[in-house]
């Protein structure tokens, strides 16, 4: 048996080191450890509950609206607001621009690498004007001893990529594309909401962006733009890599249970969310149940108590701590360890009868004769954020037709901070279910706790040695060669792992 | 900047060769040999210390040099964490040898864990040890005494001068790394660029500055005059609201956004007139106050007004009525 480890875990958010036990080139055991700690938490004690949205969005600086949308809702639920339907359609549009760019650098600028050559570019023959730049400059590189080769793009791992130029090249024009598609989401999100990342304009009861002609003209062309690009580009290079890798929809097997807390209002579905809240668990569809959520500690580098509920737990930093080996804590519902993400809302959704969750899957499903339950593998991960990116994309045209014009229009109800309240406030992040609990005391901020997507998913063992979802999914993994572990490695990018969001 | 092509190369050498009479043959060989003077140039490393990558998302927003270009055509980036398809014992290997080799310009994003060293590592190896490790490895360039000290450009409101992780309560004591150098006897040239995160224009600008034309000026806390020059304040398109003294109670009101917490006049940072995402908005244009992001009092102390009138208001006002 040999020990393998991957740190840096590039092209994630953050620092992640991976370590697995090998052997005969398979994976017997798995150990995600997140490497960085800040305690917002403990930042937010004795702020202002008007701080949150602007504090909390720095936890993470590719999905901060997110945050700052979970740390509105639980506002307005401490405040009691009614947010006027501009505020809460112009908060979706924030939301949705950033998730479509997320998406897209996710699927292309991080994971592509994993998945299509990049050396391949030198040997470009076509004229398209970004791959012949790219093939030109990996042809000069200068052999100085100070400058790495081709980097940032290279060097990678040996291994199968994706090479054939009739395949390869179509994939490689996108991955270049997707590098300037990508601004366009955050274009929209700053649109509304000022800039981004951290964007200055998501506040408690709406949003403080009068809208206008022009803005939600230039926010229609991009989106446009985009759904171009997802249609023809992003689905295309989806079915090129699942009918190139068609075991990786085997490969990165979990638990299979998951946890969707619902996102995007959403006047026209039921439930009020597009994207509905629900678990499923040992292939069974429950309600949400947020009681049923605890945080072990056994295996994070806490020595607060473990198992306890959001809110009701200190947050006692303990980097010596032995036996500890992660920053992350292990979130758990109903005692279990749950899978949270793209798959997860389209599982959930898919068995709750989403007509368009079911209408599409149905079509990806028969293309590639993927089944349902390989949702639950990388491939199925990655598919599952690819076609939840036109889901949204095309349902942020009914957001936008339902914006209103003119002064009369209120875009944001108003409030005072009470003395006293306890608010909560569940989205979905782009890697999953994303909750923030509040509880102010005399006007301040007494606790505030974020349960993360990535704590979930990339989460250590729990109390009772149960491993995180992500170091279930290692299990098993077959390595060609353990010294260059891209098999796992594409296990754990297929996660979308977010390090500043896990730990926080 | 540093904006050629390598096709701007093959035009240029065929003009140089032209008038230096050497006719189309010699072309290939100039150049190649103008084409080496840039990518002689020093190769850029990127840190990540306590940091939620929004100066890399940042960076990428980058446009006119997109991210693309930026990184094949303008600079060389050796390693960085989010963007190297390099990873584990391959990134390592990157990221030594670069070390090795030194003469790099360093750019650190995030704050660093004085206190704390395991609440940030890469490879086991505490940030702050690496970051002093680099620096020592680093560019040299005139420091403020005249004498040559290695170059670290600190990217962000973290790195610059401490950010959200180093705020009130701060468990890690996370602080700036300009700070850090300093307490660990490490002199350098740290150039500071706050804001959280960096304009992409701010970190992009910063760098083919120094690649190409030599260190920009900075004022007294390491910023490049010529993007924190001047305040919000003195460039805010609603300051004739300020001057009429039209104020916006609400959100969403038209009118100058000091009683939601605009923090505009203590500001420098040239966010309303370069606006952000590619000129798409700002804050002030989004009816959002600044909040006060480049800032070295950023979030700071738990006072820091956020969506609350800032303290300073009064005063401010006071003074405008003497005139």
């Amino acid at each position: 048996m040999a020990t393998k480890t991957i740190d840096p875990l590039t092209r994630i958010e953050g620092h992640l080191a991976v370590k697995v036990d090998v052997d005969d080139n398979v994976v017997s055991d798995a150990w995600s450890a997140g490497e960085m700690f800040r305690g917002f938490e403990l930042i937010m004690r004795g702020r202002d509950p008007m701080d949150a949205q602007q504090i909390t969005q720095r936890i993470c600086g590719l999905c901060p609206v997110s945050h700052g949308v979970a740390s509105i809702y639980a506002q307005d639920d401490a405040y009691g607001l009614e947010v006027p339907g501009n505020g809460w359609r112009l908060r979706n549009l924030v939301q949705a621009g950033n998730y479509l760019q997320d998406h897209i650098s996710h699927f292309y600028l991080l994971s592509a690498p994993d998945f299509v050559d990049l050396a391949r570019l030198g040997a470009y023959e076509g004229d398209d004007p970004k791959l012949s730049m790219l093939r030109d400059w990996l042809r000069s590189q200068d052999p100085s001893p100070g400058l790495i080769q081709a980097a940032p793009l290279l060097p990678r791992y040996d291994a199968d990529y994706l090479s054939e130029p009739e395949f390869a090249d179509p994939v490689l024009r996108h991955y270049v594309t997707a590098f300037d598609i990508r601004i366009l989401g955050h274009k929209m999100t700053a649109l509304i909401a000022g800039k981004q990342p951290h964007t200055p304009a998501l506040v408690p009861g709406g949003i403080t962006l009068r809208p206008d002609v022009k803005i939600l003209t230039a926010y229609a062309t991009m989106l446009d733009k985009i759904r171009r690009f997802v249609d023809t580009a992003m689905i295309e290079d989806l079915l090129t890599i699942a009918r190139r890798f068609p075991q990786q929809f085997n490969e990165g097997r979990s638990y299979g249970d998951y946890l969707v807390f619902g996102a995007f209002i959403d006047d026209e579905v039921t439930g009020g969310r597009y994207f509905p809240a629900g678990a499923w668990i040992d292939g069974r569809l429950e309600p949400l149940d947020l009681g049923a959520i605890t945080e072990d500690l056994r295996f994070s580098m806490f020595d607060s108590t473990s198992g306890l509920a959001p809110l009701q737990s200190d947050l006692s930093p303990a980097p010596d701590k032995d036996g500890a080996y992660s920053w992350i804590k292990a979130p758990r519902y109903l005692g279990r360890p749950m899978e949270v993400g793209p798959n997860a809302r389209l599982v959930v959704g898919y068995h709750q009868g989403h007509p368009d969750i079911k209408r599409l899957v149905d079509w990806f499903m028969g293309e590639t004769g993927m089944h349902l339950d390989q949702f639950n593998s990388s491939l199925g991960r990655h598919a599952a954020r690819v076609l939840e990116t036109k889901l949204i994309a095309d349902r942020t045209v009914n957001w936008l037709r339902g914006v209103r014009l003119g002064a009369a229009e209120p875009v944001c109800a108003r409030f005072d901070v009470p003395r006293e309240a306890v608010g909560v406030g569940l989205t979905e992040a782009p890697r999953g279910a994303l909750g923030h609990w509040l509880e102010i005391r005399g006007h301040k901020v007494h606790r505030y706790e974020c349960v993360v997507p990535t704590t979930w998913n990339c989460s250590p063992r729990d109390d009772q040695g149960r491993r995180g979802p992500m170091e279930q999914a290692l299990i098993d993994t077959w390595m060609a060669d353990p010294d260059q572990p891209i098999e796992a490695a594409r296990v754990v990018r297929a996660y979308d792992p977010c390090l500043a969001c896990s730990v926080h | 900047m540093s904006g050629y092509t390598r096709r701007d190369f093959l035009k240029f050498g065929a003009y140089f060769g032209a008038v230096m009479g050497l006719g189309g043959a010699a072309a290939p060989t100039l150049a190649a040999a103008l084409q080496r003077l840039t990518e002689s140039r020093p190769p850029v490393l990127w840190l990540h210390g306590l940091a939620c990558s929004g100066c890399t998302v940042s960076l990428l927003n980058s446009e006119n040099p997109g991210p693309l270009e930026l990184l094949t055509q303008h600079i060389h980036l050796n390693f960085h964490a989010t963007l190297s398809t390099a990873t584990g014992s391959v990134a390592i290997d990157v990221l030594e040898k670069t070390i090795a080799a030194g003469d790099y310009v360093l750019v650190v994003e995030g704050s660093i864990p004085a206190t704390m060293p395991k609440a940030c590592r890469v490879n086991h190896e505490p940030i702050g040890e690496l970051v002093l490790r680099a620096t020592r490895q680093a560019k040299q360039v005139p420091g403020a005494d005249g004498s040559l000290q290695p170059l670290v450009v600190a990217t962000g409101a973290c790195a610059a001068f401490g950010g959200v992780p180093a705020a009130e309560n701060n468990p890690t004591g996370a602080t700036s790394v300009g700070d850090y150098l300093t307490q660990r006897g490490q002199a350098a040239r740290v150039v500071n660029l706050p804001g959280c995160p960096v304009h992409p224009d701010w970190i992009v600008g910063t760098l083919a500055h120094v690649l190409g034309f030599g260190l920009p000026e900075l004022d007294d806390a390491g910023r490049p005059t010529m993007f924190y020059g001047k305040t919000i304040h003195d460039q805010c398109p609603r300051f004739s609201d300020y001057e009429s003294e039209r104020f916006a109670e609400h959100f969403g009101d038209d009118g100058c956004l000091f009683k939601l917490g605009c923090v505009g006049p203590e500001v420098y940072a040239d966010c309303t007139v370069r606006n952000w995402n590619g000129g798409a908005s700002d804050c002030i244009q989004a009816g959002a106050p600044c909040i006060g992001c480049a800032s070295q009092d950023f979030a700071r102390e738990a006072q820091f007004p956020f969506y609350r009138m800032n303290p300073a208001f009064p005063k401010i006002l006071a003074k405008k009525a003497e005139g």
